[in-house]
């Protein structure tokens, strides 16, 4: 069996979505056959980005709400990497929220996957941009005044090419949608409920387990635009599934230059600028 | 005489600076030597543009208060001459034309050859319709024979160089880091448009493929340094630049490259601040800050070119040592350097790059790569994603040997040290540039300065007797057994700087102890002229 995971015992609550996430993860690699050599995950910080120290692969844990870029860039460096973002509310739809939709547009070829629990958990509970109105957390005593982000209905309104939702409660699910995210080529967003039992009282995984339904038990048609906006605007139940698929170039392969290497193999050892130098004669 | 000032003024919009250029161009290629720099406001039509070219028979690499001949497009006068450039134009078939019209009646003043002016049109329009070209050549040559007509007694009696240059470029400093990175094998340039450093931006996107090379315009200086940072870690040689404020707001992605030990060069070209401050002016006045700026204290690498030559070495070397030492290197660039036109000693054209502290190819394995091994010069061997039996975490958190996050107080002591160390391995090797020495070894007097000033300073030198100049183009870890050496003698020091505090006086007292009473600031955002700096040198 491919080790998958380190020998470091994770921090999570009991009961913490992430280690359902984890274990979907893991499958999904099993499932994928990617070495830990092959696979590259950016970590952005929170509950979430701890999974840092415990997934066996090439990791780079990145700054708060910075996820995103340098999976773009690691992804432009080594084209032949699988790339993955463990990312959570807060750093994705908020402080990475400019990166967030430059992903989307851009199509840079990795699989995000946003561990949703709507709150800052790692900061002790304060509300973060998914946090339904209302809700009273310690930044906001009196109950929210925004109204919540949403992020598929974002994600397809900016050209997101793979969008879908999973639920940490249905590990089979979420491995199905995690494959199948990243066999996408381009940008994949799965959006991850999250059940958080320290903080988000409200929502326990029996609240979900009452409110999810599965779209391809309903005749969702993937490929339809319209359709998946109509279910990424539903609030009274929340769909799990793949909201919306389609094939569009992936951002690397605009560049002749990658077609038959990858960057970090461009040869620098023998350059020769001759023609550069010619047109400030 | 062996030197003048040429210059042309007219608004925003009016092609101030291509027309410059091509006069430049011009000079530069009958063998004269030049220095060509440009103001303009922060807008796109309307306002006030200059571009102004010295032309010299012996090296420049200044600008002069002193204007010879100025080309004024408002009042159509030339060397204050009327000059009827509209009607001209419009002889020539195309009203646009009216700079051109100029630049041939200035070759007529200037003696320059017209063909020279020609070939240089046919190559700035080359990829208009012919027909553009045709009325440029035109319009050049009637103002060329309007000026013999009418003004054959107003020529400017200015010496002809010897012959043609064999080995020299025009290029601005701009043109030359953006060049440099690519001979250092930098292969992905990342950025957000911000004066003064846009002009990298635009080069580099117009050339990325010939150059074999991805240029990138991201959402934001953060997203462009975050990507950089990502692909500098994947084992791609990466690049940013911006100025004062695009490198606040990266100052967090400094550290992470810092604390994750990831190679970057980030060049910061300066202007004058705080906020937006004036934009399309220079200054010096983020020294300190690039020193500095960090959440905590992690080596890096500071370097201030003077000049376009320095600026390609430098650039081409900051590749090879953020890669060497894993760790950020900035490059401090302002106005005057990068968007000042010189003429400079051509580098060469060949590059053999070789990679540095990667790690060697292994077999798979299930155990994590030591990423942070502790080593006796602080740098640890690097695999690359995608390398079999590397597999390790790069990790902003502070982080064990292995790269896992921890708080332990031995662990987080070690790493700090073993990061610092890097400082001192590179004090103590060969990497490092001593600052350069101009005029007498034992002057009484030594002019102490860095980055763009050099070219006004080097020029004030001929006529400022017992006085030396010492210019420093390595900032930091700063190279004092190497500036103490050179002021051995004990001579009186002056720092001439473009910041109100004289930041680099101070950090010359912070490393040394040596505290510099004179000082010569400017902090207008104009450049230093020679003649300023001699009377303010005489002044003292």
């Amino acid at each position: 069996m491919t080790k998958r995971v380190t020998t470091i015992s994770p921090t999570w609550c009991p009961g913490c979505g992430n280690f359902a996430i984890l274990g979907a993860i893991k499958a999904a690699l099993d499932q994928l056959g990617i070495k830990p050599h092959q696979a590259a995950f950016v970590y952005d910080v929170g509950c979430s980005g701890n999974m840092a120290d415990f997934v066996f692969a090439y990791g780079f844990h990145a700054l708060h709400g910075r996820g995103l870029p340098p999976a773009a860039g690691i992804k432009l460096a080594n084209h032949r990497l699988k790339v993955f973002v463990i990312i959570g509310d807060g750093g994705a739809y908020g402080e990475g929220a400019g990166h967030f939709l430059q992903l989307c547009r851009s199509n840079h070829d990795v699989t995000v996957l946003a561990h949703d629990n709507f709150l800052y958990s790692l900061t002790t509970g304060q509300k973060s941009p998914t946090t339904p109105k209302g809700q009273a957390t310690p930044s906001t005593p009196n109950g929210t005044i925004d109204e919540p982000f949403n992020p598929l209905a974002t994600a397809l309104t900016n050209s997101a090419a793979f969008v879908a939702r999973g639920f940490a409660g249905d590990i089979p699910h979420l491995t199905k949608l995690l494959v199948a995210a990243a066999k996408h080529p381009g940008f994949s967003l799965i959006d991850v409920l999250q059940p958080c039992p320290t903080y988000n009282k409200s929502r326990p995984y029996a609240w979900y387990r009452e409110h999810v339904e599965y779209l391809d038990k309903l005749g969702h048609d993937p490929t339809s635009l319209e359709a998946a906006w109509k279910a990424s605007l539903k609030t009274d139940k929340l769909p799990l599934g793949i909201f919306y698929q389609v094939a569009r170039t992936p951002w690397h392969e605009n560049f002749a230059l990658l077609k038959n290497t990858t960057l970090k193999d461009s040869p620098i050892d023998n350059l020769d600028i001759t023609a550069a130098l010619d047109e400030f004669k | 005489m062996a030197f003048l000032n040429w210059k042309i003024a007219g608004a925003a919009g009016e092609g101030i600076k291509i027309s410059g250029l091509m006069l430049q161009k011009t000079a530069f290629r009958s063998g004269f030597f030049t220095y060509g720099s440009t103001e303009y406001p922060s807008l796109i039509r309307g306002g006030h543009n200059t571009f102004e070219v010295i032309i010299s028979t012996k090296p420049v690499q200044s600008a002069r208060t002193r204007v010879d001949l100025l080309v004024d497009l408002k009042t159509s006068t030339i060397a204050s001459l009327p000059f009827p450039l509209s009607d001209l134009a419009k002889e020539s078939g195309n009203l646009l034309t009216k700079n051109t019209v100029a630049l041939g009646g200035s070759c007529a003043l200037l003696a320059l050859d017209l063909t020279i002016l020609k070939q240089v049109i046919t190559e700035t329009f080359g990829s208009k319709d012919q027909s553009i070209i045709d009325q440029n050549h035109q319009a050049a040559q009637l103002g060329f024979d309007y000026a013999l007509k009418n003004y054959p007694d107003k020529k400017l009696k200015l010496d002809t160089p010897k012959k043609p240059h064999q080995d020299k470029i025009m290029i601005c400093g701009n043109e030359a880091l953006a060049l440099g990175a690519v001979a250092g094998g930098m292969k992905f340039y990342c950025a957000y448009p911000m004066t003064p450093s846009t002009p990298i931006l635009h080069y580099l996107a117009a050339n990325a493929q010939k150059l074999n090379l991805v240029v990138n315009h991201a959402e934001d200086e953060i997203g462009v340094i975050n990507m950089a940072i990502g692909a500098g870690f994947a084992g791609v040689r990466s690049m940013v630049a911006t100025s004062g404020g695009g490198f606040s707001l990266m100052v967090e992605g400094l550290g992470l490259a810092g604390g994750t030990e990831t190679p970057l060069v980030i060049i910061l070209g300066m202007r004058p601040g705080p906020a937006s401050g004036m934009p399309t002016w220079s200054g010096q006045g983020d020294l300190l800050f690039a020193i500095n700026a960090a959440q905590d204290e992690f080596p890096r690498i500071v370097l201030a070119p003077g000049d376009p030559e320095e600026a390609f070495d430098l650039a081409a070397k900051a590749q090879n040592l953020a890669e060497k030492y894993q760790l950020p290197v900035i490059i401090l660039s302002d106005k005057n350097m990068g968007e000042g036109y010189y003429t400079s000693q051509r580098p060469p054209d060949k590059y053999k790059n070789r990679r540095y502290s990667l790690a060697p190819e292994a077999a798979e394995s299930d155990q994590p790569f030591p990423r942070y091994l502790v080593t006796d010069t602080g740098i640890s061997p690097r695999p690359l994603p995608g390398q079999p039996g590397g597999v390790h975490l790069a990790n902003s958190y502070e982080h064990d040997e292995l790269g896992y996050a921890t708080e332990i107080s031995a662990e987080r002591v070690k790493q700090m040290n073993k990061r610092l160390k890097k400082l001192e391995t590179i004090l103590g090797g060969g990497d490092l540039i001593a600052p350069q020495l101009f005029g007498p070894k034992s002057a009484k007097t030594t002019l102490v300065s860095w980055g763009s000033n050099k070219g006004a300073i080097v020029d004030a030198l001929p006529q400022l007797p017992d006085i030396n100049y010492l210019h420093f183009s390595w900032m930091w870890p700063f190279p004092e057994k190497q500036f103490k050496a050179l002021i051995s003698h004990n001579p009186r020091l002056v720092t001439i700087e473009g910041n109100a505090t004289a930041q680099l006086a101070k950090l010359i007292a912070q490393q040394t102890g040596i505290i510099i009473k004179d000082k010569i600031l400017k902090y207008d955002g104009r450049r230093f002229y020679p003649e300023e700096i001699i009377e303010a040198v005489k002044k003292l």
